[in-house]
C-alpha cells in the first residue's frame, strides 16, 4: 500500500480490496501514568467498508476521540500503550514503521477535529498549507500544488477560492476554517476521513452546511467517512452506520436508522431518552442515573450495569458483542428479551 | 395579553437597550446590543436563542447588572438598578442572579465547595458562620448533593455536580430572577436532563423567574414558555415557545429550527432543510436595514434600505420582518442575490 507506484495520480482509481476497506480488531489502549498503567479502551473491534459513513457516538471519556487518534496512531508513543490490529485493505497499521505510517496519514487516511483553528499554522496561508498536503505525498510543483489548492477550496465551497487561497487562517470564519481543513483532509482524496467533532465548535446554521458538505463529498467520492461525534442528531444526518461507545467499550454496532428506531442496547437507548427535542415539552427529562465509573473502578461484567435499569443476574458477567439480528451486535445478552424505547417512543 | 397592563409591573423590562464596546484599537464599536426591547413576567421561563455573535451572552449579563448599557435602561421591578446607591445596589443585586456556562471557571479550585457556597452569604454579611454552614448544606441537598460534598474540591466533582453547586450557591440568596447562560452547554447529555429537571423543580419550589439563555433549540423549546430570537445584537422574533417553534414568522427563525440535526430516522425526517449561506456577518459593521437581509433566503430591495419594525402579527407573538404574515415567513425570493 505505501510502495513507490502508488505515489501516482490520485485520481487514478486504485485496485478495491474485499468488502473491508477497515478492520479493527481488538483494539485496547492504555496510558501509563506515574500510578501505572491506566485501561482506557478494551477490546474495540469495528469494521468500514468502502464509502461507508460511520459514527462513533459516546459521552466524553468513552474512549471515542484516543479510538480516532490511536488509528491513525497518533497518541504520543511514550505513554499510550496500543494493544490489537488496525487493518486497513489488509495492511497492519499497528505494524507499520514511522516512516510508513507518514506515507499513509494524509494520503489514503486523513482526519480532521473539532478545533480549525488550533490545526491551522497561523503563519501560512491556507493555500500553501492545502499544497502542502498535496506535494508530501505526490511530486508536484508549486504551481500545480496551488492550482490543486484552488480546485479543492471550490470544491468545498469556499468562494472566490483564487483571492482565499492567500488569505491567513485569521481571516477566515469559524465555519471557513472548518471548510479549509476539509479542503486539506481531502486532497490526496483518500479512503477514509476520520472526523473528530468536525462541527461541534461551530453555530447550528453553519454545522448544517459542514454536515451537509461531509455528506455529500463522501457521496461524490466514495470517500467512507468515521465520524465521531456526541450529537445524535448529527449522526442521523449524515452516517448510515452508528458505534456506541460507553466506558472505553464498542456497546452496540447497528445501521443508524435501526438504532434510533429500536436500540438494543440500554445505554443506547439512555442516551436517546434524555434528549430534550423528543420529550414532552416542559415535562420531566429522563436521564442516566449515576455517572461513568473511573478507569480504575471499571465494573466486572457489563460495564453498564450500575447504572442499568434492566440489569439482572447474569449481567456481572463478561460481555462479549451478541449478533442480535444480522449486522446488529450489541453488548447485552439480554438484548433478545428487551425492548428497549428509541427516539420515536 | 396582560404585558400592556400597567398595573403588572414586569420583573424585567428591557427598553431600548443598546450595548457597545470599543474594538481593540479603538478605531470602532462593536454593536453587541443595538435595540432590544421585551419584558420578562414573574414566575415565567424566558428562553432567549442565538448563535455566536448575536448577543445573547452581553444581555445575559446585563440582565443582572454585570455590564452597564451604553443606551437605554433595565428595569428591576420597575426600577432602574443604575439609580439605586452603592449600598441598596448591593441589596437589591441578591434578587438578580447568573449561572454561567462552564461549571469549572465559576468555582475556586483552592475553595472547598462549602466555602463556595457560603461566600455570596458571607458578602451580604447574613447570619453567623454556623447559621451560613447550615443553609449551605441544606441547599446542597436541595441540589441533590450529599452533605459529604461539603468538604470536597472542585476536582473531586463531576461536571454535572459542579453545576449543581454553581445553583445551590445561587439559591443561598433566594433569588427572584435567574439568568441562565448555557448552563447545560458542558454537560453529556445523559446528565443534562437531571439538571433541567432540577432547574423546574427548583421553579415551581421557590416561584423563580428564569432567563434561560442558549444555542440549543431543543434545551430551550424544553424548558421556556416564552421564547426570543436574537440575531446580531437585535431580536427577529418573539412569542409563546410552542408559537414559535411550530409556527415561526420570521426566515432566521424558520433556517435555524431547520438546521437544528434531529435524531430521527431518515424515513421521519421533514427534509425540508433550509441552509443558510455563508455566516453571520461582522456586529462591527452590521448590515444596513434588516441584518440578517445578507443571508436571508426571502431578500427584497426594501429590507437594504429600512430596519423592519417590530410587529406583532399573533397575540403576544411580534416578528421583525417586512414581509412575515401571521401565516408564516415569507416564501423565497428566487432572485435574492447570493450573499458573499
Amino acid at each position: 500500500m505505501v510502495s513507490a507506484t502508488d505515489l501516482s495520480d490520485p485520481t487514478v482509481m486504485r485496485p478495491q480490496s474485499a468488502s473491508r476497506l477497515l478492520d479493527v480488531r481488538g483494539l485496547s489502549l492504555s496510558f501509563a501514568t506515574i500510578e501505572g498503567e491506566l485501561p482506557i479502551t478494551k477490546n474495540v473491534s469495528f469494521s468500514i467498508r468502502p464509502g461507508e459513513r460511520v459514527g462513533i457516538v459516546g459521552e466524553s471519556g468513552c474512549g471515542k476521540t484516543v479510538t480516532g487518534l490511536s488509528l491513525l496512531r497518533l497518541l504520543p508513543p511514550q505513554s499510550a500503550r496500543v494493544k490489537g490490529e488496525i487493518l486497513f485493505e489488509g495492511t497492519d497499521l499497528a505494524g507499520l514503521s514511522q516512516r510508513q505510517m507518514r506515507a499513509v496519514r494524509g494520503r489514503d487516511i486523513a482526519m480532521i477535529f473539532q478545533e480549525p483553528m488550533s490545526a491551522l499554522d497561523p503563519v501560512f496561508t491556507v493555500g500553501d498549507q492545502i499544497s502542502e498536503a498535496y506535494r508530501a505525498h505526490f511530486p508536484a510543483s508549486r504551481a500545480e500544488g496551488r492550482e490543486r489548492a484552488i480546485a479543492a477550496l471550490a470544491e468545498v465551497g469556499i468562494p472566490a477560492p483564487e483571492r482565499r487561497c492567500d488569505e491567513y487562517p485569521h481571516q477566515l470564519s469559524g465555519g471557513m476554517r472548518q471548510r479549509v481543513m476539509i479542503a486539506m483532509a481531502l486532497i490526496c482524496k483518500p479512503k477514509l476521513l476520520i472526523a473528530d467533532e468536525p462541527t461541534t465548535a461551530l453555530d447550528v446554521t453553519v454545522q448544517a452546511q459542514i454536515t451537509d458538505l461531509l455528506r455529500s463529498l463522501s457521496e461524490r467520492t466514495g470517500t467512507a467517512l468515521i465520524f465521531i461525534t456526541h450529537d445524535l442528531g448529527v449522526v442521523a444526518e449524515v452516517c448510515t452506520r452508528m458505534i456506541t461507545m460507553y466506558a472505553g467499550e464498542v456497546v452496540e454496532d447497528a445501521p443508524v436508522d435501526d438504532a434510533l428506531l429500536r436500540p438494543r442496547h440500554p445505554y443506547t437507548s439512555g442516551l436517546l431518552r434524555s434528549l430534550p427535542g423528543l420529550s414532552q415539552r416542559r415535562g420531566v427529562l429522563p436521564s442516566i442515573p449515576g455517572r461513568v465509573p473511573s478507569p480504575t473502578g471499571m465494573p466486572a461484567g457489563c460495564r453498564f450495569r450500575p447504572r442499568c435499569m434492566h440489569a439482572a443476574d447474569g449481567c456481572e458477567r463478561e460481555q462479549p458483542m451478541i449478533e442480535v439480528e444480522p449486522g446488529r451486535l450489541a453488548r447485552c445478552w439480554r438484548a433478545s428479551d428487551l425492548t428497549l424505547p428509541g427516539a420515536v417512543n | 395579553m396582560a404585558e400592556t397592563n400597567s398595573a403588572v409591573k414586569d420583573i424585567l423590562a428591557v427598553r431600548d437597550l443598546r450595548i457597545l464596546f470599543p474594538t481593540r484599537d479603538g478605531r470602532d464599536t462593536v454593536k453587541a446590543i443595538d435595540g432590544m426591547d421585551f419584558d420578562v413576567r414573574a414566575g415565567e421561563t424566558f428562553g432567549v436563542i442565538g448563535e455566536s455573535g448575536s448577543g445573547k451572552t452581553t444581555l445575559g449579563r446585563a440582565l443582572v447588572s454585570l455590564i452597564t448599557p451604553t443606551h437605554g435602561h433595565i428595569l428591576h421591578n420597575g426600577t432602574d438598578p443604575e439609580s439605586l446607591s452603592t449600598s441598596q445596589f448591593r441589596k437589591h443585586r441578591r434578587d438578580y442572579q447568573i449561572i454561567f456556562q462552564d461549571p469549572n471557571a465559576a468555582l475556586n479550585p483552592r475553595m472547598t465547595i462549602i466555602d463556595s457556597v457560603i461566600e455570596p452569604m458571607e458578602v451580604m454579611r447574613e447570619g453567623n458562620d454556623a447559621s451560613r454552614r447550615k443553609r449551605g448544606v441544606a441547599a446542597l441537598e436541595r441540589v441533590g448533593l450529599s452533605p459529604e460534598t461539603a468538604g470536597r474540591y472542585p476536582h473531586q466533582l463531576s461536571g454535572g455536580q459542579k453545576q449543581r453547586v454553581n445553583i445551590a450557591r445561587v439559591l443561598t440568596l433566594r433569588p427572584k430572577v435567574i439568568v441562565c447562560d448555557e448552563v447545560v452547554a458542558a454537560l453529556d447529555v445523559s446528565i443534562r436532563g437531571d439538571v433541567l429537571n432540577l432547574f423546574t423543580d427548583l421553579q415551581r419550589e421557590f416561584g423563580l423567574t428564569y432567563v434561560f439563555i442558549t444555542h440549543d433549540i431543543s434545551v430551550v423549546s424544553h424548558v421556556s414558555d416564552r421564547v426570543a430570537v436574537t440575531y446580531l445584537g437585535k431580536l427577529m422574533e418573539l412569542g409563546p415557545t410552542e408559537d414559535v417553534i411550530e409556527h415561526p414568522l420570521h426566515p432566521y427563525t424558520r433556517a435555524l429550527l431547520s438546521a437544528e440535526p434531529v435524531p430521527l430516522p431518515s424515513s421521519m425526517r421533514v427534509d425540508k432543510r433550509i441552509i443558510l449561506q455563508g455566516e453571520i456577518p461582522s456586529p462591527v459593521a452590521p448590515p444596513s436595514g434588516c441584518r440578517f437581509r445578507t443571508r436571508c433566503p426571502s431578500v427584497q430591495p426594501r429590507c437594504a434600505a429600512e430596519v423592519p419594525a417590530w410587529r406583532e402579527l399573533k397575540p403576544g407573538h411580534s416578528v421583525a420582518c417586512h414581509f412575515a404574515t401571521a401565516e408564516g415567513p415569507p416564501p423565497d425570493n428566487q432572485n435574492a442575490p447570493v450573499a458573499q
